[in-house]
Formats: C-alpha cells, sequence, structure tokens
C-alpha cells in the first residue's frame, strides 16, 4: 500500500489536455447530430413519460380514486415518490455548494451534471405534491399565500405549507445556482457556435460575458455567495420534509430523529443517483478523464458513510420505540419489520444498510461495475424507506377497527414510471444541450490550472 | 344566545354606544334616554359572537370600494361575455299558488306508518318544500315511541330509487312492455271475470297483512270474485312459536313480555336484539336494566347459540351450542325445575354438565344459570328463538312455566293478528293447485314468492296459471314470470292503517304525490272490484275513510265528531284505545311428552334473516347492502360463517369457497372465518343472491333459499349437511380486518414479575391502548373509581382555548348500546353520504361518518364482542386542524370541528393525523360512480337533504355534530328570544338510537344530563393520553359477568 503525500494536490483531471481540447471534449455532445443510442434511450425514456402522463390524465379525469390510496391510507405513492425525488434532488446542491465551500476539488467535474439531477429531480418532485391532492386545480392556488378580500390565509402550522416555501425556495435557488455557474459557459458556446440561431440564443443567455479579469471576480463572488445560500437550504428542504412526517402524532411519524435521519437519506440518495448517471455518462461521452475514478469513489464513500447513518437511524428508531414505553408507538416498528409490510422493510433495511457496506473493500468501490448495482441497490432501497415510512404507519396506527392494508394500483405504477421518465427525458436532453461537465471549473482544477512549486512536473 | 357572556369582555365601540353622550340618531324617547344602560350595551354586545369584535376595519385594505366595483363589474361584464351558461343553473321559480302549509325552508313532519314490511312502525316523514328527506319514528306512537328501525330509516331511498316500476307492464310476445292502466285494468277483470265463473281459483298471495281495512278489502274482493283466496307467507315468521304457544296452553298469540322487568334473561337461539320481535321495542325495554346509575340492579343475559348474532354480542355469558343440543339445554334445566317442583320431567336428553363438558363451557357460567333461574322467581324469561321448531318453544314454554315467568307476561295488551299467515301447506297446496291448473289468477301483492318459494313458484309452475299479476315496487323475480306487472306505491306515497297491538291503529297518509305512473295496491284491487273506467287517486282514501267512519269510529266510543277524530288521527298518525286482550295462563302438560331429542349428524346449517337486507326485499337498497354485518363486517355480500376450529378442520381461510350439500342441494359459499361460532355449525344469510333486483342488489353475494325444506329441525335449521373446501377464492370485503384473535403478534407483550408469574400484558390491543375500558358489574360495585385508577393526568404545555359559552359535545352510553347500526344508517340519509359499492368498500373507501367498530377479546372459540360508535370526537386539540395547510377544517367557538368543503383542496393530511381515522375522502364523485351513476339521476338529486351541502370530488369530510340542526335551533332561539340550550338540538345518530345511548348537548350546562356523563366514573375518552381532548365521552361498558376476556385480569 503506497503511502499518500498530502502536501501534493491530488489530480482531478487525467489526460493532459490543452485547454482547447477539455473545450472540444466537452461541447462535443452538443455539435454532432446524436447516434442511435442516444435516440433509442429517449424514446424509452419519453415513453415511460407519456406512461406518466397517461396515468395523471386519468387521475385527474376520474379521480385520486384510480390510485390504491384508501382510508387509513390518505398518502401513498405520490408522496413517497415526492419525498424519493426531494431526495434525489439533494446531491447536487450539496456537490457544488457545499462542497465547492469546502474546497474539494474532485467536486468540478460532477458539479454542473449533479446540480442539474437535482433541478430536474425537483421538477419530478414539484409535481406530486400537486397531483397527488383531491383538486388540483385549486390545490396550486390556495396553497399560495396571495392577499384576497376575503381575508383567507394559509395556515402557517402546517407542515405542508412549509412544505411548498421550501422546496420552491430551494428550487428556485438551485436553479439561479446552476444558472450563474453556467454563464462561463454559455460563453464559450456562443463563441464556438456557428448557426446563426444557436449564436443567439447562446449571446441572450450568457449575458455578455468577456472573460474579463472583473467578470470573474464579480462570478467568483457571486457563486461563493450564492453557495453560502445554497447550503443552509441543502440542510432545510429535507428537514422540513421530514416534518410532514414529524410534526403528526401518528406512531411512526412522530419522532425526532427525522430530520437529520432524512437529510442523511437524501444525500445517501442523491449520490447514488449521480454515481449511476454520472458512469453512464462518463462511458456514453468518453470522459473517463474529466471524472476519473477516484470521483467515484470518494462519492461511494460518501453513500457508506450516509448509508450507515441511515443503519443507525433505523436502529435508533426502534429502540426509541421500545423505551418509549408506548404501545402504539412499539408495535408500529414491530408491525414494520415483522406485520404485512416485512417484505418492504427487509428490502429496505438490505438495499441501505447492508449492501452499501460492501464498499468498505476498495476492490468494490473502484470497480464499475459493483459500485453501479450497488448505487441502484441504495435508490430502491430509499424509494422502499420513503413506502415503509409512509404506508406502514397509516395502514396500522391507533384504532385497530380502521387497519387496511393498501396496494398500489396499476395507475399508481404508471405515475411513478412516469416520474423517472420525465427525469431521464430531462437529463438526456440536458447532455444534448447543455456542457455536462462545467467547463471554466474543470479548467480550473485540470494540471497546470494551479500554481505549483515544482512547475507541475511530478504529476502522475 | 351570548347572554352569560362577560359584558366587560364584549364591549365594542360602535357609533350609538357613547358612554359620555346622547346618541346623535335615535329612533325613540327610550332609546335616547337609556343609551348608556347596561341593556343597551348588552344587546350591541351580544350582536356578534366573541372574537368577531377584533375585527379592525383599518387593517384592511385601502382600495377602495368605489374603486374595487368599477374593476369588479368591468371583469365581471368580460367574464360574462365568455360564458354562456353556468353548469349550476337552475330554475327557482316561486310558488303562484302557495301551499298553506309550505314556507320555503322550514320543514314539516307528516306522521304516517310503514304498512308495506309488516312492521307497522309509527313514523314521522320530513318535508322540504315538499320533498321527503327522512323517515323518523313517531314520537307520539305508543310502540315506536320516536325510534325506527334501519329499515325503516333507509326505506327513504326506494322512493327515489330509480328504478321503480314506473309504468303497468304487459307481457306481449315473451316481453314486458309498457302500457296503461285502462289496459291492464280491463284485461285483468275479464280474467278475473273468467277465472270466478269457470270456478277457478284466484290467490291472493300477499306478505303479513296488518291493515284492518285491507283485510276489509279483501273481504270485498272476496265477494265481487266468490273464487277468491288469500295466502299470506314471509320468509321468516314466528308461526313455530305461535303454534307452540296455542298448543301449550289454547292462546291465540305469544304474550308480549316485559324484557324491562327481567332480572335474568336465558335466550335460545334469539336474536331479539336484532331481528326476532319488535325488535325497537325490545332493545328499549331490554336496556332499562342496563343502567349504569342503577348497578345494583343490572340484569343478567344468558345466549344459548350455535351462530353468533348481534343479540349474542350482548350476552354476559354466551354458551355456544350447536342447534342440534338446543333441546337438550332446555330439557336438562325443565328437569332441574320439575325434579324439584315434582312436575313431569322430560327424559332421553343430555344433562346440562355433559354438555358443558363437550361445549367447554365455563363452569361458572352454567352454575350461576341454575342459581339465577332459581332465585329469581317471576323474574327471570327463557326466550326462544322464532326460527326454533314448535318442540323447542312448547319445551321453553314449559321452562317458563317452571320458573315462574308467567308474571313478566304482559296481560293487558297483546300483538294483534288482522290476518294469520298461512302455513307451509296452505302455501303448497297452492302450489300444488297450480300446477294442476287449477288456479286462474294469481295476484302477486308486494312480494316475491319466486325468489322466497323457488320450488313451489318455478317459472315452469306459473306458467300453469293463466294469468299471473305482480303488484310490486320493484323488478324482481316473480315479476319475470307474470303476465301483468304493475307499479306501487311506496308507503309514503300511500294511504292505510295498520294494527298490531291491540288497543292501537295506526294511520298512514302519502305527504308526496306518487313519482310515478303508479297506483297503491288497495287502490287496484278496489277498482277491479268497482270496475270504474275512471279511476280516480282518492278511491282508497274515501274507501279507507268511510271504513273507520262506519266500522272502527263506532267501536271506540269517542265524544268528538268523525271528521274531528279523523283529522286528529291522521294528525298524530296513531289512535290508542281500551281493548282488552286474554293472556291464557293454564299450561298443558301433556304437550311436552312428544318431544325427541334431535339426531346427531354432520354438520348443522343455520339460515339467518340479515340485519339490514331482510327476507332480500331490500337487495336493491344500497344504504342497507353497505351497512356493515354488526358481527363480521362483511358488506355487500353474505357468507358461510365458520367457527376458527372448524374452519382449520376443513382447511379453509377467510374467502375460500366452501361447497355445502344440504338434503341433496349444493350451494357454494365464501368461507368467513367467525371467532364465536359453535362448531360444525355453518350460519349463512338468506335474501342475497337476487337476480333481477336493481342494478344495486343483482348478483350480490348467494342465493341460499334451495336450501330451504321441510326436513330440517325446523324452516331455518337444518342438519346433516357435508361440507367441502372447492378450491376456489372468493372476495369478501368488509369494512374492517379480519385478524386471528390468537395472532400473538396482535396482542400485548406478557409482563412477568421477578417470580415469573405473569401480571399483565397478553391484551387486545383495543385494551391496552384504552380504545375500550370495561369492567364488570361486582367490580364496580366494590369500587367506582375502579377505571380511574390508572389514569394519568395528561396536560398541555400551551394555553387552551377557553369555551364560555357553548359547547357542544357527545356522550355514548356502550351499557345501552348494542351495535345495531340505526345511527349509521340515520347519519348517511341526513348528511347526503353516498353509497360507494362493493369495489369500494374493498379498497377501505366507505363513506359513513358514523360506524360502529368492533373489538374482540378473550379466546377464538370464546370470544367477548365489544362495540363502539366511532364518530368525529371533535377534539379540542384537534389534530387535523393545525396540519390542513389551507385552514380548511377549522375551530369553532361552541367547540365544532368544522369542515370547509370549499377550501378543502383534498391533501388529506387530516385524515393522515386523525387517530380516530373518522375523516372520510371523496376519492370519486361517488354518485357518479356506483353502477354508472346510479345515485346521480334526476330521481335520487331530489332525496337530498338541501341542509347539507354534496361534497365534490376531491374534498374531505366527516361527522359535523349534525351542524344544519344546531343552526336550526339557533335561529329558533334567536326568534324565540331566549337563549340557546343544549337540549333544543338532537343530532340525526341520537334520534335513531333505539336504546338511546347517545346525549348532546351543552357540556357547559352543568346540570345536563350529558355534563353528568362527561364527569362519571365510568366515563372515559378513548385514547384521552393523546391529549387531543376529544368530546365524545364513552359510558363503560359493566359486565355482568366475572370475565372480561382478559386473560390477566387485571381490572
Amino acid at each position: 500500500m503506497s503511502t499518500i503525500d498530502y502536501t501534493k494536490n491530488e489530480v482531478n483531471v487525467h489526460g493532459n489536455r490543452s485547454l482547447k481540447e477539455i473545450d472540444d471534449l466537452i461541447v462535443a455532445p452538443l455539435d454532432r447530430i446524436p447516434d442511435k443510442r442516444f435516440f433509442i434511450a429517449i424514446g424509452f425514456t419519453s415513453t415511460l413519460l407519456l406512461i406518466g402522463v397517461i396515468g395523471v390524465a386519468l387521475s385527474l379525469y376520474y379521480g385520486t380514486g384510480l390510485w390504491g390510496n384508501n382510508n387509513p391510507v390518505g398518502w401513498a405513492l405520490p408522496i413517497v415518490n415526492f419525498v424519493f425525488w426531494v431526495g434525489i434532488g439533494h446531491a447536487g446542491t450539496l456537490i457544488s455548494a457545499i462542497l465547492f465551500l469546502l474546497r474539494q476539488r474532485w467536486r468540478n467535474g460532477i458539479a454542473r451534471f449533479a446540480e442539474a439531477m437535482t433541478i430536474f429531480a425537483v421538477i419530478t418532485a414539484l409535481i406530486f405534491p400537486i397531483i397527488h391532492t383531491g383538486r388540483p386545480w385549486v390545490a396550486a392556488v390556495y396553497l399560495l399565500p396571495y392577499p384576497n378580500q376575503h381575508d383567507i390565509w394559509v395556515n402557517f402550522n402546517s407542515p405542508l405549507l412549509w412544505d411548498v416555501f421550501a422546496v420552491s425556495t430551494y428550487f428556485t435557488v438551485s436553479l439561479v445556482f446552476w444558472y450563474v455557474g453556467l454563464i462561463p459557459d454559455f460563453a464559450v458556446l456562443r463563441d464556438r457556435a456557428t448557426g446563426k440561431i444557436k449564436k443567439v440564443i447562446y449571446s441572450i443567455f450568457s449575458l455578455g460575458w468577456r472573460f474579463s479579469n472583473r467578470h470573474w471576480q464579480h462570478y467568483e463572488m457571486t457563486y461563493l455567495i450564492l453557495a453560502g445560500l445554497a447550503t443552509p437550504l441543502v440542510l432545510s428542504v429535507h428537514t422540513i420534509v421530514s416534518f410532514d412526517f414529524a410534526v403528526s402524532i401518528l406512531p411512526g411519524w412522530h419522532t425526532t430523529i427525522f430530520p437529520p435521519y432524512f437529510v442523511a437519506g437524501a444525500i445517501f440518495s442523491g449520490f447514488a443517483m449521480v454515481q449511476n448517471s454520472l458512469i453512464v455518462i462518463r462511458k456514453v461521452f468518453d470522459m473517463n478523464d474529466l471524472i476519473p475514478l477516484k470521483t467515484l469513489e470518494t462519492m461511494n464513500k460518501i453513500i457508506l458513510l450516509t448509508g450507515t447513518m441511515v443503519g443507525y437511524a433505523y436502529s435508533m428508531e426502534f429502540f426509541i420505540a421500545w423505551y418509549s414505553g408506548s404501545q402504539p408507538e412499539y408495535f408500529t416498528f414491530v408491525n414494520r419489520a415483522f406485520g404485512p409490510y416485512s417484505w418492504a422493510y427487509w428490502t429496505m433495511f438490505s438495499c441501505n444498510v447492508f449492501i452499501p457496506q460492501l464498499f468498505w473493500f476498495k476492490k468494490i468501490r473502484t470497480s464499475i461495475i459493483p459500485m453501479f448495482i450497488i448505487a441502484i441497490f441504495v435508490n430502491v432501497g430509499m424509494w422502499f424507506e420513503r413506502f415503509v415510512i409512509v404506508i406502514t404507519s397509516l395502514s396500522r396506527d391507533f384504532l385497530p377497527s380502521s387497519w387496511a392494508y393498501y396496494r398500489p394500483t396499476i395507475t399508481d405504477f404508471a405515475i411513478l414510471l412516469g416520474s423517472f421518465g420525465l427525469f431521464f427525458t430531462l437529463t438526456l436532453l440536458f447532455t444534448r444541450f447543455l456542457p455536462s461537465i462545467a467547463i471554466a471549473e474543470i479548467k480550473a482544477v485540470s494540471e497546470g490550472a494551479q500554481p505549483s512549486h515544482h512547475g507541475g512536473e511530478d504529476h502522475e | 344566545m351570548n347572554n352569560s357572556v362577560d359584558k366587560n369582555k364584549n364591549q365594542i365601540d360602535l357609533p350609538v354606544v357613547k358612554s359620555d353622550s346622547k346618541p346623535s340618531v335615535w329612533r325613540s324617547l327610550d332609546e335616547y334616554d337609556n343609551t348608556n344602560s347596561d341593556n343597551q350595551l348588552k344587546v350591541k354586545a351580544n350582536e356578534f359572537a366573541d372574537g368577531a369584535e377584533n375585527f379592525d376595519i383599518s387593517s384592511k385594505s385601502k382600495f377602495s370600494r368605489r374603486k374595487f366595483m368599477a374593476l369588479m363589474s368591468a371583469s365581471s361584464a368580460m367574464a360574462m361575455a365568455a360564458c354562456t351558461d353556468y353548469r349550476d343553473k337552475g330554475e327557482i321559480v316561486p310558488y303562484i299558488d302557495k301551499p298553506e302549509e309550505v314556507i320555503p325552508g322550514i320543514p314539516n313532519f307528516y306522521a304516517s306508518t310503514l304498512i308495506s314490511d309488516g312492521s307497522g312502525q309509527g313514523v314521522l316523514v320530513k318535508t322540504r318544500e315538499g320533498r321527503p328527506i327522512l323517515i323518523e319514528g313517531n314520537p307520539q306512537h305508543p310502540i315506536s315511541k320516536g325510534k325506527l328501525d334501519s329499515n325503516g330509516i333507509a326505506r327513504l331511498l326506494d322512493m327515489y330509487d330509480p328504478n321503480r316500476l314506473q309504468n303497468p307492464r304487459k307481457l306481449q310476445e315473451s316481453k314486458l312492455v309498457d302500457t296503461d292502466w285502462g289496459t291492464v285494468d280491463k284485461e285483468i277483470i275479464q280474467s278475473l271475470n273468467s277465472a270466478s265463473s269457470s270456478g277457478k281459483e284466484i290467490a291472493l298471495f300477499t306478505g303479513k297483512i296488518i291493515s284492518p281495512t285491507f283485510a276489509k278489502l279483501i273481504e270485498d274482493f272476496k265477494a265481487k270474485y266468490p273464487t277468491t283466496k288469500v295466502y299470506s307467507h314471509e320468509l321468516f315468521n314466528d308461526n313455530n312459536k305461535q303454534e307452540a304457544w296455542n298448543k301449550s296452553t289454547g292462546g291465540t298469540t305469544y304474550p308480549l313480555i316485559h324484557l324491562d322487568k327481567a332480572s335474568i334473561i336465558l335466550s335460545i337461539d334469539s336474536d331479539f336484539l336484532g331481528t326476532d320481535g319488535n325488535v325497537n321495542e325490545n332493545i328499549r325495554q331490554f336496556v332499562v336494566n342496563r343502567d349504569f346509575e342503577n348497578p345494583a340492579n343490572f340484569s343478567r343475559f344468558y345466549q344459548v347459540e350455535g351462530s353468533y348474532t348481534l343479540t349474542g354480542s350482548n350476552a354476559d355469558y354466551r354458551l355456544r351450542l350447536t342447534p342440534e343440543n338446543y333441546l337438550d339445554v332446555i330439557a336438562s334445566l325443565v328437569n332441574h325445575f320439575a325434579a324439584k317442583q315434582g312436575k313431569q320431567t322430560m327424559s332421553g336428553f343430555k344433562s346440562l354438565e355433559a354438555l358443558a363438558k363437550e361445549n367447554h363451557w365455563k363452569h361458572e357460567a352454567v352454575s350461576k344459570l341454575i342459581n339465577d333461574l332459581e332465585s329469581n322467581r317471576g323474574k327471570a324469561i327463557v326466550i326462544g328463538g322464532k326460527q326454533l321448531s314448535v318442540d323447542h318453544h312448547i319445551a321453553i314454554n314449559y321452562l317458563n312455566e317452571l320458573i315462574g315467568a308467567n308474571e313478566l307476561y304482559n296481560k293487558s295488551e297483546s300483538d294483534y293478528n288482522v290476518i294469520s299467515l298461512s302455513n307451509d301447506k296452505e302455501i303448497s297446496s297452492l302450489a300444488s293447485r297450480m300446477k294442476s291448473g287449477n288456479v286462474g289468477v294469481l295476484i302477486n301483492i308486494d312480494k316475491n314468492p319466486t325468489y322466497h318459494l323457488p320450488k313451489l313458484f318455478s317459472k315452469e309452475n306459473l306458467s300453469k296459471v293463466k294469468t299471473v299479476v305482480s303488484l310490486n315496487e320493484f323488478e324482481n323475480e316473480t315479476t319475470n314470470n307474470s303476465n301483468y306487472v304493475l307499479g306501487i306505491n311506496h308507503d309514503i306515497e300511500s294511504w292505510g292503517d295498520a294494527k298490531i297491538r291491540t288497543g292501537v291503529i295506526s294511520t298512514q297518509q302519502p305527504v308526496i304525490a306518487p313519482l310515478y305512473n303508479t297506483r297503491q295496491k288497495e287502490a287496484i284491487l278496489l277498482n277491479w272490484i268497482n270496475n270504474v273506467e275512471n279511476y280516480s287517486e282518492d278511491v282508497y282514501h274515501k274507501y279507507l275513510q268511510s271504513n273507520w267512519e262506519t266500522n272502527i269510529y263506532p267501536s271506540l266510543n269517542r265524544s268528538v265528531p268523525f271528521k274531528e277524530f279523523w283529522f286528529a288521527t291522521l294528525h298524530d298518525g296513531v289512535t290508542t284505545f281500551n281493548e282488552t286482550s286474554i293472556v291464557p295462563t293454564e299450561f298443558d302438560v301433556s304437550t311436552v311428552n312428544s318431544i325427541k331429542p334431535t339426531k346427531k349428524s354432520n354438520y348443522s346449517v343455520i339460515l339467518q334473516e340479515n340485519y339490514f337486507i331482510r327476507d332480500g326485499r331490500y337487495a336493491g337498497n344500497g344504504f342497507l347492502q353497505e351497512s356493515a354485518h354488526p358481527i363480521t363486517k362483511v358488506t355487500w355480500d353474505n357468507c358461510a360463517m365458520v367457527s376458527p376450529a372448524t374452519s382449520k378442520e376443513l382447511g379453509v381461510e377467510i374467502g375460500d369457497m366452501l361447497e355445502v350439500t344440504l338434503n341433496g342441494v349444493a350451494i357454494e359459499l365464501p368461507t368467513l372465518i367467525q371467532p364465536g361460532m359453535a362448531e360444525k355449525v355453518i350460519a349463512v344469510d338468506l335474501g342475497y343472491g337476487r337476480t333481477n333486483s336493481s342494478p344495486i342488489g343483482n348478483g350480490v353475494g348467494f342465493d341460499v333459499t334451495p336450501f330451504m325444506s321441510e326436513k330440517g329441525i325446523s324452516n331455518w335449521i337444518y342438519t346433516g349437511a357435508s361440507v367441502k373446501s372447492t378450491g376456489n377464492k372468493y372476495e369478501l370485503v368488509s369494512t374492517q380486518e379480519h385478524h386471528a384473535l390468537d395472532d400473538e403478534f396482535l396482542r400485548t407483550q406478557v409482563r412477568k414479575d421477578e417470580k415469573g408469574n405473569v401480571i399483565g400484558g397478553d391484551e387486545t390491543f383495543a385494551r391496552a391502548r384504552g380504545i375500550i375500558q370495561e369492567s364488570t358489574v361486582e367490580g364496580y360495585l366494590k369500587n367506582p373509581r375502579i377505571l380511574k385508577e390508572h389514569t394519568h393526568k395528561v396536560f398541555s404545555i400551551t394555553k387552551d382555548f377557553e369555551y364560555n359559552n357553548m359547547k357542544w359535545a357527545m356522550s355514548i352510553d356502550m351499557n345501552k348500546c348494542i351495535g345495531c347500526n340505526a345511527c349509521s344508517i340515520a347519519c348517511y340519509v341526513e348528511n347526503n353520504i353516498p353509497v360507494v359499492g362493493k369495489e369500494e368498500v374493498g379498497y377501505g373507501r366507505e363513506m359513513g361518518w358514523m360506524r360502529i367498530d368492533r373489538y374482540f377479546a378473550g379466546t377464538p372459540d370464546d370470544p367477548i364482542m365489544s362495540n363502539q360508535p366511532m364518530l368525529c370526537q371533535h377534539c379540542d386539540n384537534a389534530p387535523c386542524e393545525n396540519v390542513c395547510p389551507v385552514v380548511a377544517t377549522t375551530h369553532s367557538q361552541d367547540g365544532l370541528n368544522q369542515m370547509v368543503y370549499n377550501r378543502c383542496v383534498g391533501t388529506r393530511y387530516c385524515a393522515n393525523n386523525c387517530p380516530y381515522k373518522v375523516r372520510r375522502f371523496n376519492f370519486y364523485d361517488f354518485r357518479d360512480n356506483l353502477a354508472n351513476g346510479y345515485y346521480k339521476t334526476e330521481s335520487t338529486k331530489i332525496m337530498m337533504n338541501p341542509e347539507v351541502t354534496i361534497r365534490a370530488r376531491g374534498v374531505m369530510e366527516k361527522c359535523t355534530f349534525c351542524v344544519q340542526r344546531i343552526s336550526e335551533a339557533k335561529q329558533k332561539a334567536k326568534e324565540e328570544g331566549r337563549a340557546l340550550k343544549g337540549s333544543d338540538v338532537t343530532t340525526a345518530c341520537q334520534d335513531a338510537c333505539p336504546a338511546n345511548a347517545i346525549e348532546f348537548g351543552n357540556a357547559n350546562d352543568k346540570d345536563s344530563r350529558l355534563a353528568m356523563m362527561r364527569d362519571h366514573n365510568l366515563g372515559y375518552h378513548v385514547l384521552d393520553y393523546l391529549n387531543v381532548k376529544p368530546n365524545v365521552t364513552y359510558l363503560a361498558k359493566l359486565r355482568n359477568s366475572d370475565s372480561l376476556g382478559v386473560k390477566s385480569e387485571h381490572h
């Protein structure tokens, strides 16, 4: 085992490319006509999207009765999906903002893509709170605190309302942050553009960027401030989403561990989704050098860490349920593990706690195929975590007379598939219309970009 | 209504009320002088409710009203230009000739009687602008006493049912086609004439006839058509009981029993709180000795039964027994008392000890039973189920004789039969005459013989009758085999009278003109007697009136002239008079001699009367189909109830199909494992499996009438069935999950002390969580605070809202609640609750605002059942309110948890956070969703209570404590210038409860019964440790036994 020299910057970009070559490599997917594989992929995802659109349209026409929801189980798959996608949306801002503030240079190669995923995940997530209501056409209006002659106001006591603010703020800040990061890249694209329309569009979005020193100075400061603004949001959004449950009085929901546990879980699933997607991107677009294995390995370490935190939360919930001496509380947890939904519980537990432990082995966390599969398991597990939390608590709460088993319907699954369809369709389009890697940032960590005592000769 | 408000608190700064100056504008000198007086202040102060004075006009928008109006009119004008129609548009036309008694918005009540079902219950029909919207009991009726059974309440829906026969129909080319009354009258009169002239029989097939005037009409019919014979048949009847009584004592009708004076009741398979006898009266009398304020005089009730009935679930000791051994129980008790009294015994029967051993009865139950019967001479009664055989009833009559029960017989009044029911022989002789072609005309009057007696009235047999006429409200199996099908009026569209008891005759009057081209059945027959061309609507009205004038009125010796008497009677709906009835008490012992034990054989089958569908008559009524069976909680189906042990023996689970073969007839039925059934007994409800009902009733459940034959113990109890599992599956839906009672997973853990002795735990969740709290009478007498011993004070960390004026609250006495479901159905009708259908109930989306929860304790073999009516608890700290993001559910100042439907967006968060799970969500437009919008037709629309909003798809709803009634009472109090009292309001469920278990009123009125119950030692709140402060108080049930079914009895 080699010793690590901590006095040196780690290498985040391989290949020893010139700045122009980096430009060419990153922008290449935007310039060429996509090949067959792309059309197959987007054909597949947009089919999924279409299935979801049909599911939603039918639900709007006939009513939420098309889903499996029933009287004890008022919330089901739409809320599970919502929490799942908001969770996915966490990795992006964490990578781009928190890791930026912590000067983690390995983030530069993946920040852009992670942020885009955040935007798309939050867009996907935002669909659910609206469509899951009984009357989406009024929900979209009534949930907003607009002044009116009736003097009717929203209820600031309700965690659902906090949700509205938390998620929309998060979305806005993430979008602005993402766009600000894109400005220099838009300028690169503008300068490279040959077509007239392209030129106009890129010109508009690049806001007159001329790569001047002053521009860079303002840019860096803005980016820093936005990173500072986004950082608390990463923690607050899922905290508030967890309040939807924690503020209620339902056994299994009413727990104080939820905020940190939800945030850890969100980062966990977000990293898994980013890792999955990046593996595909770097392979397809030949960007192995810009997103080195080392980066993926670091991400796997974070997955291992957050997975273990989630595992701790699962165990602690159980302990507290027993320790509380509250019979309904205790039963809810025993019921999760051994009741009618035990299949979901153990799916969740194995995928989230047991399987990521394989990342202790360096061999596994540095091999593409195993890490890809493990991350898929993590996402499955995290979806099931939300399923377990939402469904099991509702289906068997205080009065045994009202207990009922919940089964999702075909429409529920159609909408779930549709959400994946929407997310991946947006992601695929993104890879074709915007640079998947922040050109400016990757240059900053490429070889020779940083001042060095040794003239850069001791690389590799 | 705010008289008790602290006036300082409510001072408001209105221009008129200036403390230091005279008003500049005044209407009278008094006003000018009294401006400063307290009086004036009070009036002004009470003008607004608490909190409304905080309304500060200056904090509102500065946007001027003028400007707003200008903008508003401009935008309205533009909006109008775009709109051509408004979807809620309807025409509101004022009366041109205003009926004297109709004031829009004010309901009218008319007294009437339900006759068609043979119950003769006195009712009040509530109408709004001429539309009946609720049927409830008539408080002045001496038998109904303001109560009505669930069928009666749900009957309203039948009137508006879109599937009613709307025109007379005639068979043409093997199809029934609509025609007019003139044609059918003419043709049928021809048939009647030809039948009577050729000497062929004209058979009138009716149900139980309770109307004296209809009986006279039948006499007139017989006079006109001399070959007429009358057959009156009910699928469920007490013929055996009556025959036995006649044999035992020579009496004609079995006496009424003073249940309210009975200390000990032993019922042999009688469902007297559910389907047997005059149920509402039985319940009312039964609960008299279940008074928590008088625990020393609690009655003790033993039930011996093979199935699990509602009545059995209320027993202090329930002794499971297969029907084969019923006679053994009766005989062994007879022998015990006869031997002591030196009277004749019955030989060849098992002893009580042997039965107790075989059936694992608790030792103390048997010894207590004998002891109780011995020591309560004259205060103990044995009741036999109407479905038992004549032999059973004779033995029971003898036992009653031995224990001195005749002291409990009502000697001043008795049931009255206008025309006795035909016996089985008479009915089968009709069938054989039909077969041989001797019947010329068969007139089916509001019955369904093809369904009830499929062998006798098969299509083939009916085809041998030249003319078959069916007079029915709905199509049924018999109308399919008829030549003429004539639509008849609903009870509340008809005139009539009823006599079911000596000294009481009640009247029936229409409250609405017939909705369709139908006639009342009496008028149809009358027209055939009179043979007039021009039918007039009031033909039977006149007939009825003249019959009263000439036959009934003179015998009553009234001093008022007839007209006055007649209108007064119609107004009251009932008239009472002195009529003596003779109850013979001499018992003929020799009748006991011939009774032999029932032979032991394979499986027994009990065919039961369903609590809601009855004999199948109500199969098309959605309210009744959707009502959960009180024991199994199954809706929209009947099923084979078997005990857990029997199900293991047969190797079946819930929903597995069983093939039951009885006397060569095999029927497949879905299994329902019901704890507490006797072993090797299969109980099935009759009345299901209708094939030609409405879209609601068709194909619901399984028809088991083919099982009925003369080969059983009685028409309803059979032995010698063989049963096997077929391997098929069927989906039974129920409003509660069926858990295995012995599932360790669903019980609390056993707690042990250091020595390993069990000190607690092993409870069902319902008890461990404080949902069901009960005590034994003995325990409560020893320590009245027995239920309060283990309670903890729960406190809030925030300041509670103070309710200074009214605070609406409810209390439910679990000692009285027997779980009949009348409250729930009344709530459906009052609050326009939609019927959702089997599929949606299967999803768990039934909409009832009030439900009866059912919990079992004890062992699967011998469980103890507890009921609990569950409705919105209107919690002070309602957890639903703070989670609603759009403030669609709020709390009123008088303690109501309110739903604002317009504001509700349907997040369902409130329902999730409700620990009582009483909130109901409109997953669909449920009116449009069931059977192609069956309940969204023109006719069912006008059934809706206009005071209650129809909820749209996607909104939440729940019990409102009948807020529309509260508002009405408020208005009334205001009109009359008095303070609102808690007793001014009764909720629909309260009105319907036959046991008067529900109290509703003002919790702040400390003198009220409600407040007493709230503070009572037995009063508890469900899940009170959550500190949500519910406002429905339950009075813990006292069981007059020594066990609550908890393995470690620590209460």
